[in-house]
């Protein structure tokens, strides 16, 4: 018998002494957390900008954005950005917001931070990988950020990098020569980053429960984190092969993206027998498991604010939520084609493709249904980190429904590369992955830092935030529908000029919800040394990590092991003074 | 911290596994020979795919031992592989079109 | 326990916490993990060799009897250091360490000899006109799909053997047990079991024996 609660006890007898240990080659999984979140919050910002710039652009075209000739002489001369530029800002913008904070923040730092914790553990199961993990992450994030500095600027092929554009080199065009390489080496870095901490928590969550945590009793966001892991594992493996593929077409004269007979710049490329579409399909095969490596965590971590906004059980309670996870896991390998429904890729595919991508809406709609249902009649409390929650659910719904328009071949033939697409995926992915982090935020702040958050000024920022998401995204399911394509720099055709007002206007909801993000930013490092004290379980919630103090001591439970004797969500439970039952107390007879 | 009970080591033993790799080379001489048959593509890739199969099944199994540990271990490991490599199948669905459309790639 | 969870677990107390529901260390099931990742990998490539292969009409198969004997006696290195590993595992199970050691010792023999006898045949390759681009035989995405294939898998040979170096020296001096010594097998024998693929993938279907 493998008794795993002694397992990571070698490492953790004493504290680390030593700035170094303790902070900067921590193996202590809540610090490795929190580097990892901040690595977010320094990409976001980055992305945020780069957004703004682009805004910016789109809606006032010739005005010059004074310093940015700065950054690149070549790319913004005299402040105003070249359609090449504008390309490379946006590739820019998508790589980090897609890898560095959907990818990183939800699972990486939160489920880094609250995994052991909520299953009773002492640490993770590896964390001296887990500090690799980090720290390579790290490098691919520094090797990311320097194409802005290097030769001429980020690659203009978009985070999805579509060959041939991204396999031929300089001759297509600027960043794709040095930009485009150190794009692959970064991404492939993160791929390895990724997939080790995949198999950390994989490993962690299986191994490392406390005696009485089964798999039943795990909170949802542990499943959640757990099942994102396996997401990971599976579907990076895949990115990794095929930026090493692209590096080589690059580096090592090979073809394996490129077709025979390409004249570009006027220059005949030296290249033959490669096909454009084993990108997509490569790419693509990654990319569907990703998004929901995006999305998943906030699905756990909404569903976890919830109980302790609604104070009661998810509707349906863990087998269907975790059902459903696992569903939209399964499915997610099967649906990759509806991104590539126009790339002339065999049509009956199409068919396969959009079938299992519409089916795929059925367990998303299940949860949505259990978190209205569960919200529904109930005496809530709505502190920041429920207003997030909720307004997740409202952002996610918005985001799926324009899905079901885009999974059918014959309306994605219109649809495809157009604001619509556009705002779906923001607002389904981005949009929502972000409501989830702040909610995760506001709801674990006080056990991260031991201090309380403002809630006025949360407050604020969520309804600033919520109102402002809204106007930014959902005039582009209008834009979308009238034509307007995206990825253009300048709108001079007699169709798109119209409706350039439709995007002056998102600018400047772009802008001022931007600048409502400042509040959270004050709010986020103000009270890290100025907030009220928290005690130890500030929302009266029920599972481990309430448990403990605020902020946790260095092996989480104080040298003691946990036994748990309940499910995670106890509410509403008869004869108890509060409305809860904590996950480890054995007082009244437990519930299975 | 020691071998657990329950798989020490292989309830087989040394000659067990030499039968294994005695099999692999005769699967692996089979193999060769229908390579030297200069079979058709199509069959020889069906072919040489199931004998990999066998052989990969056989090293999984013994050399790595999956055979003797808990059932839940292979259910864990097993399917979603497959199941990955399976879905990759999909993509032969343009690697031919492009054959069948005569698209020249040169 | 749920019902459902006693019929997806089978209602065992193993699952209920406290101790591995696999009943192997938690590293044991890290390289399995990574075994899973890493095949998943190998098989990508493998998948895009045999698209970009259906889909050209002009495919060389240059590797004549010469080739085939030399890729033949890799293979055979190869399974055999498994067989070794395997020996070397047994061993270190029964407490048996300097025997496990020397079964080690020869494990990394086989590899470096794979390596070496690998290296030859690149370099004959090289040596009749087959580059990462181009060779005088056909596709040029030939040379690309091989030096690829076989590199990754070179690689990964490689690393096992300073993997087992390492693991061998500290197992002698009492640092690792016998379980890291089982581990590193597993390694092992995945880079044996990729190898099963691309040895007839690769090679068998781009022969020309007669």
């Amino acid at each position: 018998m493998h008794d795993t609660s002694k397992q990571t006890a070698e490492h953790h007898h004493s504290p680390p002494q030593g700035f170094l240990w303790t902070h900067v080659f921590s193996l202590d999984h809540k610090v490795i957390g929190k580097q990892y979140y901040f690595l977010s919050l320094a990409a976001v910002l980055i992305g945020m900008i780069l957004s703004w710039l682009v805004r910016f652009h789109l809606a006032w075209a010739s005005v010059a954005i004074p310093g940015l000739q700065h950054l690149s002489q070549v790319g913004a001369p005299g402040g105003i950005i070249t359609p090449e530029y504008y390309l490379s800002l946006l590739t820019l913008h998508g790589t980090l917001m897609v890898f560095f904070v959907l990818t990183t923040a939800p699972q990486a730092g939160f489920g880094n931070y609250f995994l052991p914790i909520q299953i009773g553990a002492e640490d993770m199961a590896f964390p001296r990988l887990n500090m690799l993990s980090f720290w390579v992450t790290f490098v691919g994030f520094v090797v990311l950020v320097s194409t802005l500095f290097v030769s001429d600027g980020p690659p203009i092929s978009g985070w999805t990098a579509y060959a041939p554009l991204s396999a031929i080199g300089s001759d297509a065009g600027p960043g794709l020569g040095t930009g485009q390489v150190l794009w692959v080496i970064s991404i492939g870095i993160f791929c390895i980053g990724s997939l080790l901490g995949a198999l950390n928590f994989i490993a962690t969550t299986l191994d490392l429960r406390a005696k009485g945590m089964t798999l039943a009793r795990m909170p949802y966001t542990t499943w959640a984190w757990f099942i994102t892991a396996v997401l990971g594992l599976l579907a990076f493996a895949v990115l990794l092969p095929a930026c090493v593929l692209l590096a080589l077409d690059h580096l090592g004269g090979t073809s394996f993206f490129i077709p025979g007979g390409l004249v570009v710049s006027d220059k005949l490329q030296p290249h033959s027998g490669g096909s454009t579409l084993l990108w997509q399909h490569m790419f693509w095969f990654f990319g569907h498991p990703e998004v929901y490596i995006a999305i998943i965590p906030g699905l756990g971590i909404t569903s976890h604010i919830l109980t302790a906004t609604a104070r009661k059980d998810l509707l349906g309670g863990t087998r269907v939520l975790v059902g459903c996870m696992v569903s939209i896991a399964f499915l997610s390998f099967m649906v990759w084609g509806h991104h590539m429904f126009i790339s002339g890729m065999n049509p009956f595919s199409s068919l396969v493709f959009s079938v299992p991508t519409l089916i795929i809406t059925i367990p998303a709609s299940i949860v949505t249904l259990n978190w209205i249902g569960t919200v529904f009649g109930a005496r809530l409390r709505l502190h920041t980190a429920g207003l997030f929650a909720i307004g997740f659910i409202s952002v996610f719904v918005t985001g799926g429904l324009s899905g079901f328009f885009l999974a059918q071949p014959s309306l994605d033939i219109y649809l495809h590369a157009t604001y619509f697409v556009v705002g779906h995926f923001h607002m389904v992915m981005g949009v929502a992955a972000i409501f989830g982090m702040f909610a995760g935020t506001y709801f674990w702040f006080p056990k991260m830092f031991g201090r309380m958050m403002s809630e006025p000024l949360g407050k604020l920022h969520f309804w600033v935030t919520f109102i402002g998401v809204y106007c930014i995204f959902m005039p582009m399911h209008y834009l979308g529908l009238a034509g307007n394509v995206r990825r253009y720099s300048a709108f001079v055709d007699d169709y798109l000029a119209p409706l350039i007002p439709v995007h002056k206007f998102i600018t400047i909801s772009a802008f001022v919800t931007g600048a409502a993000q400042l509040l959270f930013l004050f709010n986020l490092f103000w009270s890290m040394y100025r907030g009220k004290k928290a005690e130890e379980n500030p929302w009266q919630a029920t599972t481990l990590e309430w448990t403990i103090p605020s902020p946790p001591p260095f092996d989480n439970f104080g040298g003691r092991h946990p036994v748990v004797y309940r499910g995670p969500y106890e509410f509403g439970v008869e004869g108890t003074p509060d409305d809860f039952v904590m996950q480890d107390s054995p007082e009244q007879p437990a519930k299975s | 911290m020691n071998a657990s009970a329950g798989h020490a080591a292989s309830p087989a033993g040394m000659s067990w596994f030499l039968k294994v790799w005695a099999v692999l080379l005769v699967l692996t001489g089979v193999e060769i020979f229908l390579a030297y048959e200069e079979l058709p593509l199509h069959t020889m890739l069906i072919l040489l795919m199931g004998l990999s199969l066998i052989k990969a099944a056989m090293i999984v199994a013994y050399f790595m031992h999956l055979r003797y540990e808990r059932t839940s271990l292979v259910w864990t490991l097993v399917p979603a592989t497959i199941f990955v490599l399976l879905m990759m199948n999909v993509f032969f669905s343009d690697s031919l079109r492009i054959v069948r459309l005569g698209l020249f790639l040169h | 326990m749920s019902e459902l969870e006693v019929a997806v677990t089978g209602g065992q107390e193993i699952w209920q916490g406290g101790e591995s529901p696999y009943a192997i260390p938690s590293k044991k099931l890290g390289m399995w993990l990574f075994i899973v990742s890493d095949s998943i990998t190998f098989g990508a490539v493998l998948f895009c060799y045999a698209y970009l292969r259906l889909a050209s009409p002009d495919w060389p198969t240059p590797f004549r009897l010469a080739s085939i004997e030399n890729a033949t006696i890799m293979t055979f290195v190869l399974l055999s250091s498994s067989v070794t590993m395997v020996a070397a595992v047994e061993a270190a199970k029964a407490g048996r360490i300097a025997a496990s050691v020397r079964w080690l010792g020869a494990t990394m023999l086989g590899g470096v000899l794979f390596d070496i006898l690998h290296i030859r045949e690149w370099l004959g390759l090289i040596h009749e006109g087959l580059r990462l681009g181009q060779n005088p035989w056909g596709s040029g995405l030939f040379g690309a799909a091989f030096f690829t294939l076989t590199g990754l898998h070179m690689t990964h040979v490689t690393i096992g053997v300073i993997y087992l170096c390492i693991v061998a020296i500290g197992f002698r001096r009492g640092k690792f047990t016998s379980d890291d010594v089982e581990i590193s097998g597993l390694y092992w024998h995945f880079v044996d079991l990729v190898w099963m693929f691309i040895f007839p993938l690769v090679y068998l279907l781009s022969a020309r024996i007669r």
